[in-house]
């Protein structure tokens, strides 16, 4: 007989019960797991039930513009379900929806937390509402828009695609965000309706889902010219006075950079004058910023487009499409490949695409003496706890003041002098100065041209920047020019004289 | 004790005198405060939800007086009928049943409805009944068992029972789930795994305690392993086969993994070898890898174990709501009735109310909680091994043990599925989940642990003569040396 088995069993049943506390011990540490450490990022998972029926039983915040008017509210139904209200049509691809079907888009989307009452870091506010459940009222938002400009800003554009952005280049609120085509985001936050209405919206052409604003890459055509220009004014590359001897020769053949011609369409009104600087704006001369492109060089070109904001997402309350100077990669210095593409981005063409909100950051930059302010939209926050103020908010230096005031000076010459009249027709407000630059920006194919402006009024005490964009709207003086001057006029005259 | 040791066949007559039971009084008192506490918070969380004026009655007042007076009735006939039994046992029950009870009213009752004599009843109304007889069995358990000859005797009768309903189940079960887990008899309805596992733990508290010194003693070297010769082994491979049958055929893995644990936990205390644990452990693993890649059923759990988000709105949908349920819950939860948001009208976890009321609670009580729920469970954990080890023989040793065992490891199995700490099988957590059949079972349970701990009750036969004699057995604590 082995002396094992004259062991009481106590020693096997404490055992047992050893690995048993553990065990238990185990659960509740994996319950704290759950519960303390990834409670919160399971909590706002867009899927659980909880931001669901939060969504559906939360009144959200109203969105209201800088005068107080209403963007956005909330009303209830039969049933005493929130539904969601918009002021106007005009607002649909910047503010979004909130559908109880399709979920959230746009300002909606990115202002969620806030909105429908969650958006509360605060710990302490969590317990409290867990002791006390019920209905959450969200929290309301000023945005820095004008509805009435907004809504001018999408007629203004009509039955066209394209995109209008003003800011105050002082702040970098902003003023109108306008994109067409427009939807009916109403029908959307309808649950009766929203079914149909979001098949319709999704299947038409022109993507009025999109907001071109901020997220629309276009090429620029022209209007780079001033990203070009600061970066070969601000390295030392040229100055006011440059002017290059092969110039008037190359505007009737081209200029030929390695096999590549450049073309240009204004030696019909400057004859055989090598351009200085400020003319060479005025006429806009493709062959004067594709040699200013080469004599800069792309590493220069890049680094500058990069402090304008180029090359990472705008910090904006929207998401925003990332502008890019060239797909990258290349050798040549700032990611180009080679001298012709360089030649043709520092006039806004080859790989180079941008948003309206970055050019309309451009033309602030250089109205604001060189300081890019962060784009803002959303003034201020207020709920129940009280109101918060956002901003403004300094993002950094896109150029010397001096070199803002080169490049001002010649984007009002553009505007205003005799040949600018010719060039950028419509940009002039009556008794405003006001300076800007067009853009023609080839598509390709036969397609007609997309049709640019940026700038800003009034030249000698900056209040408005802006940035248009049509697509396929022909010249730059065709549609967005004069789209630019009725608008920033309306602004400066009428709405906040 | 003389008169007590009775020539087999004869009964012992004796008077009975009624025995306070003052610990007993108090914790139920406690009990009592704590459920009370919970109905009105849980009463006025309801009223407010539903805009009606909060006042500070109970949920469900005659619920409440029902099953506390259940409760009472348990507690009064264990005093007149003068048990010195265990006095822990039925408040940490009555609690845990409490919770239950708490948490049906809480869920929509239109869950599950019967007719009865013309009434419609709902979740809670059903399950208020089985507590109740739930708690009757473990008076009448505790009262009624004074000798264990019954249970030890026909221990292969019982297997035979127990292997009989198994069958039962395979060929006229229902499925649920795609497990078969059912069978139907007339109008009643039950899961016969409950009551199999209770059945399991009698037969292998005979079987382990007879041949504990064969067990023990004799033994064969395999590799490092010193094994009892093959003969012995026999029905570890018939268990290991069993469990194994149990997921093929019936494609239940809470069950198999739950027999496989206890009988693993009771051969560990009877021969405390841990060879025999090891090879167990090593057929487990076979076992599993064998299931793994047979069948469908348990692919797909060991999946979603390992990444419930990969289909998070199918086949991983119940297990990522149950974690978004304890997250809810946080640190101090919402407090009974204020969580579980619907969607559509729809609660957030299918089946909350049989395979995730730990999650439910995880959520409405949070952290605090859930560990205070394991605490019970751990509080029963440790009552019944405290009777194993301080029972008279070997066979009420083991017997204590593993019905402990049973709800012990039930629970984890459970509460650990629900928090992906293990692939979610479905059983039930022992007293809280809805259902006839687990509460009746765990009844039987609780109430033949409330016998085995009574000092009162007719001491074990003496040892037949071909087992050796063992020397007086540990009186306490568990743990107390060799």
């Amino acid at each position: 007989m082995n002396a094992r088995d004259r062991a009481p069993l106590g020693q096997g049943i404490a055992r047992v019960g050893l690995i048993l506390s553990l065990l238990f011990g185990l659960i509740a540490v994996g319950a704290g797991y759950w519960q303390v450490i990834r409670a919160s990022e399971l909590t706002r998972a867009p899927d659980n039930p909880i931001v669901i029926a939060a969504a559906r039983d939360v009144v959200r915040g109203k969105i209201l513009d800088r005068t107080g008017a209403t963007l956005a509210t909330s009303k209830r139904d039969a049933n005493g379900e929130p539904y969601r209200v918009y002021a106007d049509r005009s607002l649909a691809p910047l503010i979004g929806y909130a559908s109880p079907v399709y979920g959230t888009a746009g300002l909606e989307r990115a202002y969620n937390a806030e909105l429908s009452g969650q958006g509360s870091p605060n710990s302490l506010d969590d317990l409290l509402s867990k002791l006390a459940p019920g209905a959450t009222q969200g929290e309301s938002l000023t945005l820095s828009l004008s509805l009435k400009l907004q809504e001018a800003a999408v007629k203004a554009l009509g039955s066209d695609r394209g995109a209008v952005v003003m800011l105050d280049p002082r702040t970098g609120r902003v003023l109108a965000m306008a994109s067409t085509p427009t939807f009916n985001a109403n029908a959307i936050a309808d649950p009766t309706t929203a079914v149909a209405a979001f098949t319709r919206t999704a299947a038409v052409a022109g993507q009025p889902f999109l907001d071109r604003a901020t997220m629309g890459e276009y090429v620029p055509g022209s209007i780079f010219k001033i990203v070009t220009s600061a970066a070969a004014l601000g390295s030392g590359a040229i100055s006011p006075s440059t002017t290059y001897p092969q110039q008037p020769a190359a505007e009737t053949a081209g200029l030929l950079v390695s096999g590549f011609r450049i073309h240009d369409g204004h030696h019909d009104f400057s004859g055989s004058l090598a351009l200085d600087y400020d003319q060479a704006i005025e006429v806009s001369c493709n062959i004067y910023f594709a040699l200013t492109g080469l004599r800069t060089g792309g590493a220069a070109l890049a680094a500058s487009a990069a402090r304008f904001g180029f090359g990472k997402p705008i910090p904006f309350d929207l998401p925003t499409a990332v502008s890019q100077v060239t797909n990258g990669g290349g050798s040549f210095g700032g990611g180009f490949k080679d001298d012709v593409e360089l030649a043709n981005a520092a006039y806004g063409q080859a790989e180079t695409l941008v948003t309206p909100l970055q050019m309309a950051l451009v033309a602030s930059a250089v109205a604001n003496g060189g300081v890019l302010m962060r784009p803002e939209l959303v003034t201020s926050i207020s709920g129940q706890t009280g109101n918060v103020s956002i901003g403004p908010e300094t993002l950094g230096s896109a150029m010397s003041p001096g070199v803002a005031g080169t490049i001002g000076h010649a984007m009002e010459l553009a505007v205003e002098s005799s040949w600018g009249r010719i060039f950028t027709t419509g940009a002039a407000i009556p008794g405003i100065d006001t300076a800007g630059k067009t853009g023609t920006a080839q598509i390709g194919g036969s397609a007609e041209p997309n049709s640019w402006f940026i700038g800003y009024a009034p030249a000698n005490n900056p209040q408005v920047a802006i940035a248009v964009v049509v697509e396929q709207g022909g010249h730059g003086s065709a549609r967005a020019a004069p789209i630019a001057g009725s608008l920033m006029g309306l602004w400066l005259k009428t709405l906040n004289p | 004790m003389s008169a007590a040791v009775g020539v087999p066949g004869s009964r012992t007559v004796s008077r009975i005198r009624p025995r306070l039971r003052r610990r007993e009084t108090g914790l139920l008192v406690l009990v009592g405060v704590i459920l009370v506490l919970g109905s009105v918070s849980l009463g006025a969380t309801q009223r407010q939800l539903a805009g009606q004026a909060v006042t500070w009655l109970p949920a469900d007042t005659g619920q409440l007086v029902i099953y506390l007076g259940a409760l009472v009735a348990a507690h009064l006939a264990l005093v007149l009928a003068g048990r010195r039994s265990d006095q822990v046992l039925l408040p940490t029950i009555g609690l845990l049943g409490g919770i239950s009870l708490l948490l049906m009213e809480r869920l929509p009752q239109s869950l599950v409805t019967q007719s009865l004599a013309g009434r419609s009843f709902g979740l809670a109304s059903i399950q208020l009944g089985w507590l109740v007889l739930a708690i009757a069995v473990i008076t009448i358990a505790a009262i009624a068992v004074r000798s264990d000859a019954w249970l030890r005797r026909y221990k292969y009768t019982w297997a035979a029972a127990g292997i009989v309903l198994l069958l039962l189940t395979f060929l006229i079960g229902n499925e649920v789930n795609g497990a078969l887990l059912t069978i139907t008899v007339g109008p009643i309805s039950g899961q016969p795994t409950e009551l199999i596992k209770v059945i399991l733990v009698i037969f292998l508290a005979g079987y382990l305690s007879d041949f504990r010194p064969l067990l023990v003693g004799a033994s064969m070297r395999l590799g490092p392993l010193r094994l009892p010769p093959v003969p012995y082994l026999l029905p570890m491979f018939a268990m290991w086969a069993m469990a194994l049958g149990i997921v093929v055929i019936q494609r239940d893995l809470g069950a198999a993994l739950l027999f496989f644990a206890v009988f693993l936990a009771l051969v560990y205390i009877a021969t405390a070898r841990a060879s025999y644990v090891v090879l167990g452990l090593i057929l487990f693993v076979v076992g599993s890898f064998i299931a793994y890649q047979l069948f469908g059923t348990v692919r797909d759990r060991v999946d979603i174990w390992l990444n419930p988000f990969v289909d998070a709105s199918g086949k991983g949908y119940q297990v990522i709501q149950s974690l978004y349920a304890f997250g809810r819950g946080g640190i101090i939860g919402t407090g009974l009735g204020a969580g579980l948001p619907l969607v559509a009208g729809r609660l957030p976890i299918p089946a909350i109310h049989t395979d995730f009321p730990f999650a439910a609670l995880g959520e409405e009580l949070g952290l605090i909680g859930v560990v205070a729920i394991l605490g019970l469970y751990l509080v029963v954990i440790e009552r019944g091994l405290r009777i194993a080890a301080s029972a008279a023989d070997d066979f009420r040793a083991l017997l204590a043990a593993g019905l402990t065992l049973v709800v012990g490891v039930q629970a984890f199995i459970i509460a650990a599925g629900n928090l992906k700490l293990i692939p979610l099988t479905g059983v039930t957590l022992p007293f809280i989940s809805y259902g006839g059949s687990s509460l009746l079972a765990n009844g039987v349970v609780v109430g033949l642990l409330l016998a085995l701990s009574d000092r009162g009750v007719e001491p074990p036969p003496p040892p037949r003569p071909s087992r050796a004699r063992r020397p007086g057995f540990l009186g306490g604590r568990p743990g107390g040396g060799r």
